[in-house]
């Protein structure tokens, strides 16, 4: 899967500058991508382009191949008037049904299926949430800050387990945790620091790509990318020619 | 308990008001001819009482048809003016310029053309408390709830039917809340309907007594007004919890106002059944 903007330019209406000014940023998919900036770089604003949430004012944004095109946040909720099995088992087509299986037991969800949404830890939330959307049919899946509440080990399991579970699948997941983007992202496509003419270019850092099973990564070399995507994060927009 | 709870804080206001009316009698030396000593008002109530629960059960009876003419119009219509269609543009628009007229200024012509019977009552009752809710639904039907719709949306899924669930459910608090001032505009509606023009319930009382300048025919049919608006909005905040304990709680059968939820939870039993 190719992933292709070109000449982005986004601006909010009623906004003063603009978010994209003359982006062009590309993915090559399958695989594992993260995006990463701080606050207010436009990393979810770029995910909404992408889903066609948003539509750009000027530039292209290819995604040839691509059926369907999924962008999650970690702020949604199912609906309350029922549990969260009987909404999961309503939203999950039937060829998926084993894979659904699959991923709440991964998730260590199975036990909750009884319990209503309202009623769930907000890390329970973010796994359920995800789960409903990894049983959909999609092509890209992007995942905005969708495990911000699982703990850190129970994070890094439900990555490993994405990678072995969909390996013929694009996912840019987005995050705010440097050391975590480093570790599992096959490239890491850093928004440098907002700007008021607009982002105008996105960096790209190789992740560690770790895979479950795989050998401890050495410390040196987490921090060594783990710098990077921070100095990257914290440099400005390219000047303008 | 709710009910216990608001009867109490009637009879505590009315209580309070009649001693300050009283208080005010002593303090002044106003005749009893002007404000009844609490003896008379005894015997206008012992007197009169049963005629008076009959006429006030009758406006009640007006109230709340009225009302639920107007929770069914208000919803048909508030469907339609969530559309971002003409329909629904020219819905809303006419819904907030008709709104800021009064509608009691209309209810002598309501009662030149349907006469002072049934009708007039009815629908002058309806009309009171109809603009209002039809507001409050415009603005809860036309109001994404983003953080539960999105999934829907993204994965083909929406329909108006799921969109509505959403939104009802979502701002139940809401609905509740304007369902039961709508009840007391609709009281007071089909009150104002009977002391303009009707022969008939307790609106109608308190026209004649006022033509007779007796205060404490007033005053037991007010006392009656409040008995009966206090039990009618008790009932309908509590059929508001329950269907929240249900909604939240339970699979369980809901009521009409539940309906899209049964739907959905239809669609999802025939979905588990059929995969």
């Amino acid at each position: 899967m190719h992933i292709a903007c070109r000449n982005l330019h986004y601006t909010y209406p009623g906004a003063d500058s603009p978010v994209f000014s003359n982006l062009d940023w590309s993915i090559e998919g399958p695989g594992f991508f993260a995006l990463f900036g701080l606050s207010g770089t436009g990393k979810s604003t770029l995910a909404r382009l992408i889903s066609g949430e948003l539509s750009p004012m000027q530039g292209d944004i290819d995604i040839p191949n691509a059926r369907r095109v999924l962008y999650t946040h970690n702020a949604e909720r199912i609906p309350g008037w029922n549990t969260v099995g009987a909404h999961l088992r309503s939203v999950t087509p039937a060829s998926k049904t084993s894979l659904l299986t699959t991923i709440l037991k991964d998730y260590g969800m199975e036990v909750h299926l009884e319990s209503r949404f309202s009623g769930l830890s907000m890390g329970q939330k973010n796994r359920i949430n995800l789960a409903r959307y990894l049983v959909q049919e999609f092509d890209l899946l992007i995942a905005d800050e969708v495990l911000a509440n699982v703990d850190e080990p129970t994070r890094n399991h439900i990555l490993e387990r994405l990678k072995i579970l969909f390996p013929q699948k694009t996912f840019i997941y987005i995050s705010h945790n440097a050391l975590e983007v480093a570790r599992f992202s096959q490239t890491i496509h850093v928004l440098p620091h907002g700007s008021t003419a607009g982002t105008n270019k996105i960096h790209k850092i190789t992740g560690l790509d770790r895979q479950e099973g795989m050998k401890t990564t050495p410390e040196e070399l987490v921090q060594e990318r783990v710098y990077a995507i921070l100095r990257s994060a914290a440099s400005t927009s390219e000047p303008r020619p | 308990m709710r009910t216990l709870k608001r009867l109490f804080q009637f009879i505590s206001i009315y209580a309070t008001a009649l001693g300050l009316l009283w208080g005010v009698k002593i303090v002044y030396g106003f005749s009893d001819y002007l404000i009844p000593p609490p003896l008379e008002v005894l015997h206008v109530a012992g007197q009169n009482g049963l005629l008076y629960v009959k006429a006030v059960l009758d406006t009640l009876a007006v109230a709340i048809a009225g009302h639920m003419v107007a929770i069914v119009l208000a919803t048909a219509v508030g469907l339609v003016g969530r559309l971002s269609t003409w329909p629904g543009n020219l819905t809303r628009t006419a819904a907030y310029n008709l709104q800021a007229y009064p509608i009691v200024a209309v209810a002598p012509i309501i009662f030149l053309f349907l006469g002072d019977g049934l009708a007039s009552r009815l629908l002058i009752a309806a009309m009171i408390c109809y603009f209002p809710l039809l507001l409050s639904f415009i603005g809860i039907f036309a109001k994404p709830v983003e953080e539960v719709e999105h999934f829907f949306r993204i994965t083909g899924r929406i329909n108006w039917r799921l969109e509505l669930s959403i939104r009802t459910f979502e701002n139940l608090d809401k609905i509740t809340t304007v369902i039961v001032g709508s009840g007391t505009m609709a009281l007071v509606g089909t009150i104002i309907a009977e002391f303009l023009a009707a022969t008939n319930g307790i609106g109608y009382i308190i026209r004649k007594a006022l033509y007779q300048s007796n205060l404490a025919k007033i005053l037991v049919a007010l006392f009656l007004i409040g008995l009966c608006s206090s039990l009618y909005l008790s009932l309908i905040e509590t059929i508001g919890g329950r269907i929240k304990i249900r909604l939240y709680g339970h699979k369980a059968e809901y009521m009409i106002f539940c309906l899209p939820f049964v739907w959905h939870l239809l669609e999802a039993q025939v979905h588990t059944a059929v995969f």
